[in-house]
């Protein structure tokens, strides 16, 4: 087990090197120009100057990159030309809020997927097998902004159920900052007044951003018990008498959830990368958001910075369920 | 730990279940009196006065920060403010301002002559921001400290529009900023978050990319012009990026105005109960730009055939009619203008005529048509051109492209489209902050991206800004406004209308067209609460 684990930290070092050097340069050739932009519609050529020397843009691409990746091993993700702020402080000061989005997201694609996905395998064909395939269908096609927008208005606008948008209200002063997720850091400080409207302006967000999510683990967690439900193993302990809640929620999906535990991990680092768009419709202060704002802007550290933070995670993510696997069939430790 | 939290969720548990809903909420209550919430779209990443200026910045800046002037009123005039008047010499290069003695800053230092000194000196070395507007005709050492309440500036050469652009210079606390000077930076890295100024509100929350609060000062040296009583207990700017939200926070009443609603939002919203609208005549001009020097748009008979060819009415409509066409260059709220006799209107026969003098008589070229992508106005009136241009047989590519690159494309001749759309707004309302967009030196600016070159038209600039008789001046740049109209480097289109939808209970709402899209001065601004 320990060299499997030594041989993916090894896989995420090259993996973060690459991705760092590929997105650096994609970003850097896109045409743009950063410091004309921040200098303002005005600025004179002398004043766009002082700006590319102040962030290195006078230097040659292979000069910059060289820099960029030295600062990069020191743990420096650069300076923002934007904000004018170090990167690596602004990803630490956005990720806690994408995190705790996506953790929500995919505990509610989780805790609804895989109870639906077993149910519409068992009662194959019938009339919740129907409903849960259009709900799936639906989660994977309805594109997420205009979810996102339609919920507002359902929730916020008309039925004034939930807020519009944000982490907390206006008014309302953040927790004390233990883990940066307000859900938990509010507990902790036994504020339940703040844990309950964090959870509230969390609700739309996250439930936009498992819809897809909870679908395809629905879907692929049907595919599999419907198959491990017909395997001799499942026959035989049916010939035994053993009651069908037993079997079907110890014996079946313990093996069924082998497919499940990849997509929840694949889809862990597609949330990362979506959070983009439900951030921006909620105004949800995360990675995706300052990414997208970023990008906006041609300002490539923090693209970069938050590239490699999503890349972190999900490597991470499916490092632990390559983890699970191992635990799970003995096979793969071997292998 | 793990214990202490799940019996805490189950405390919370029960008490959401005795709280089924939200209620809607209007301005924030506080302890302290009404906060009033602005939805903004776009964030403020650096609020040092010095190193940046758009629209949501300025707006902050000048809620914490004073000016010697500021502008006010619609139309916009210049009014004493930290200066309570001001004399020029007669050369027109030696400005001297008096200062109000009563003037502080937020941590109670007196704002004197120094400070001012100081500000400018800050501003023209950092070359960033606001440095344009001085800097050619202004050097440090061009500023001097007469008394602790008088300050002279000495210009390298008569500049007129000098006393247009100081209501953006704002002045910072010199002791402040030194105190927080990192390896002379002249204060940079702490005035990103931080302010060190004297105006109506000191910096409350910093959030960025979520809001900004700004907290009354209860004994601003200026007073409150709705009164202590009404006065604000301040402003948080709550960024809320797309307009649906915007309109859903507005009519949820977790906004209290905001700035970014569709068109059709505004017809939609106006009709709900409890919003007012405010609707003003700016001075953002439209404009489609043509590259004047490359490509078939270096004939000017084609781009006169495509003016006239234009469907104006149409312009209008893709706004709701919440826009007026352009009758000159330069908009009807700046001093100057005039309505240029002839300025293109549509009309076919003279379009097909121009054509047919053009190098491409029978048409049978497409166009590109670049806007700012995710710009819808603009892409639709890339339609209303590509229905206009076909009885021309001219066909016109519309590409939507991001800022950034617009910008990159237009500063070189050799790349600027042939037909770029471009929103403009003056920072001043002296007309040469207009008539300089089509000066020669101006290339390279996105305002620029037709590189119009008329030796005619720059030397009537040149003498128009050093000149200190108005009469003198009014005559050159209704000359300047006629030359540019005939030349065509654009099609002019139309002045769209500053919008605002507010809640009808927020009173003091004052417009002036100098200020940016979007951009609300938030001193006079009151709740009357019922």
């Amino acid at each position: 087990m320990l060299t499997f684990a030594f041989r993916k930290l090894l896989t995420l070092v090259g993996t973060m090197i690459g991705i760092a050097a590929l997105t650096f340069l994609i970003t850097n050739v896109a045409p743009g120009d950063p410091a004309r932009l921040v200098a303002g519609p005005n600025a004179t050529e002398d004043m766009v100057a002082t700006i590319r020397t102040e962030y290195g843009l006078d230097k040659s691409l292979p000069e910059q990159f060289i820099v960029y990746m030295g600062e990069l091993v020191r743990g420096d993700l650069g300076t923002s030309i934007v904000t004018t702020r170090p990167v690596l402080e602004e990803v630490m000061r956005y990720a806690p809020a994408t995190l705790e989005l996506v953790f929500v997201a995919m505990f509610l694609g989780i805790v609804i997927g895989v109870p639906l996905g077993m149910l519409s395998a068992v009662y194959k064909d019938g009339p919740l097998d129907q409903v849960t395939r259009i709900f799936s269908i639906s989660g994977v096609a309805i594109p997420a902004f205009w979810f996102g927008i339609l919920l507002q208005l359902m929730f916020s606008v008309d039925l004034e159920w939930l807020p519009v948008s944000g982490r907390l209200p206006l008014v309302t002063r953040p927790p004390e900052f233990v883990t940066g997720l307000l859900l938990v850091d509010s507990l902790i400080a036994g504020n339940f007044s703040t844990f309950w409207v964090s959870l509230q302006h969390i609700i739309l967000p996250a439930i936009v951003l498992s819809f897809p999510c909870l679908a395809s683990i629905l879907r692929v967690n049907r595919a599999e018990m419907i198959e491990v439900l017909q395997s001799d193993y499942i026959v035989a302990a049916r010939a035994h008498g053993i009651s069908s809640f037993r079997i079907v929620a110890l014996y079946a999906l313990k093996n069924a959830m082998l497919p499940t535990l990849a997509m929840i991990g694949l889809r862990f680092g597609w949330m990362l990368g979506s959070t983009v768009l439900v951030e921006t419709v909620f105004d949800w202060p995360g990675i995706g958001l300052y990414a997208v704002s970023s990008a906006l802007s041609s300002d490539f550290k923090p693209v970069v910075g938050v590239t490699l933070m999503i890349g972190f995670f999900f490597i991470v993510a499916n490092t632990l369920v390559d983890l699970a696997y191992a635990w799970i069939d003995p096979r793969l430790r071997k292998a | 730990m793990f214990g202490k939290i799940i019996r805490n969720i189950a405390i919370a548990g029960l008490l959401a279940s005795s709280v089924l809903a939200t209620p809607a909420g209007a301005f924030e209550r506080t302890d302290k009196g009404n906060v009033i919430v602005f939805g903004g779209r776009q964030a403020i990443p650096v609020l040092d006065p010095h190193i940046r200026y758009d629209w949501s910045t300025r707006m902050m800046q000048q809620a914490v920060y004073d000016g010697l002037v500021k502008y006010e009123g619609d139309p916009a005039v210049i009014k004493p403010w930290l200066a309570e008047k001001w004399e020029t010499s007669e050369d027109g290069k030696t400005w001297t301002f008096h200062l109000v003695k009563n003037a502080k800053f937020h941590n109670g230092d007196p704002v004197n002559a120094e400070a001012i000194r100081y500000s400018f000196e800050r501003g023209l070395k950092l070359n960033k921001g606001v440095a344009w507007m001085l800097k050619d005709f202004l050097a440090p050492e061009g500023i001097s400290v007469v008394d602790d309440y008088t300050v002279k500036f000495e210009l390298k050469a008569p500049y007129t529009p000098f006393l247009s652009f100081l209501p953006w210079w704002y002045i910072v606390n010199p002791a402040q900023v030194k105190a927080h000077e990192v390896d002379g930076d002249y204060g940079q890295k702490w005035l990103t978050d931080n302010e060190a100024g004297s105006g109506p509100f000191k910096l409350g929350r910093w959030e960025p990319n979520v809001l900004y609060e700004a907290e009354a000062v209860a004994d601003y040296w200026k007073g409150w012009p709705q009164g202590d009583a009404n006065r604000p207990a301040g402003v948080i700017y709550k960024i809320i990026r797309e307009p649906a939200a915007q309109k859903a926070a507005l009519q949820r009443g977790e906004a209290d105005i905001v700035e970014g609603l569709t068109p059709d939002d505004y017809v939609q919203i106006a009709r709900a109960k409890g919003i007012a609208i405010e609707d003003h005549k700016g001075m953002t001009t439209f404009g489609i730009k043509f590259n004047t020097q490359q490509g078939p748009t270096a004939d000017i008979n084609l781009r006169k055939a495509i003016a006239y060819a234009m469907d104006y009415d149409a312009l209008i409509q893709v706004y709701n009619g919440a826009a007026s066409l352009e009758t000159s260059p330069i908009p009807d709220a700046m001093k100057g203008h005039i309505d240029v006799p002839g300025i293109p209107r549509q009309d076919l026969a003279k379009a097909k005529e121009y054509l047919a003098k053009s190098g491409y008589p029978n048409g049978g070229i497409t166009l590109p048509y670049v806007h700012v992508a995710g710009l819808e106005e603009a892409r639709r009136i890339g339609l209303v051109l590509l229905d206009s241009l076909k009885p021309l047989n001219i066909n016109v590519e519309i590409k939507p492209e991001q800022w950034p690159n617009m910008v990159a494309n237009g500063s070189k001749v050799e790349t600027s489209p042939s037909m770029t759309s471009v929103y403009t707004t003056p920072v001043s309302t002296d007309p040469d902050a207009v008539a300089y967009q089509y000066h020669k030196n101006s290339w390279g600016q996105y305002f620029a991206m037709m590189f119009y070159d008329n030796p005619k038209v720059t030397e009537m600039i040149d003498k128009a800004r050093s000149s200190s008789n108005w009469d003198e001046r009014a005559k050159l740049y209704a000359d300047i406004q006629t030359q540019i109209v005939a030349d065509q480097p654009e099609v002019f289109g139309m002045l769209q209308n500053r919008r605002w939808a507010r809640r009808d209970y927020l009173q003091g709402f004052q417009f002036s067209p100098v200020r940016f899209t979007g951009e609300v001065d938030i001193y006079p601004l009151w709740v009357k609460a019922e």
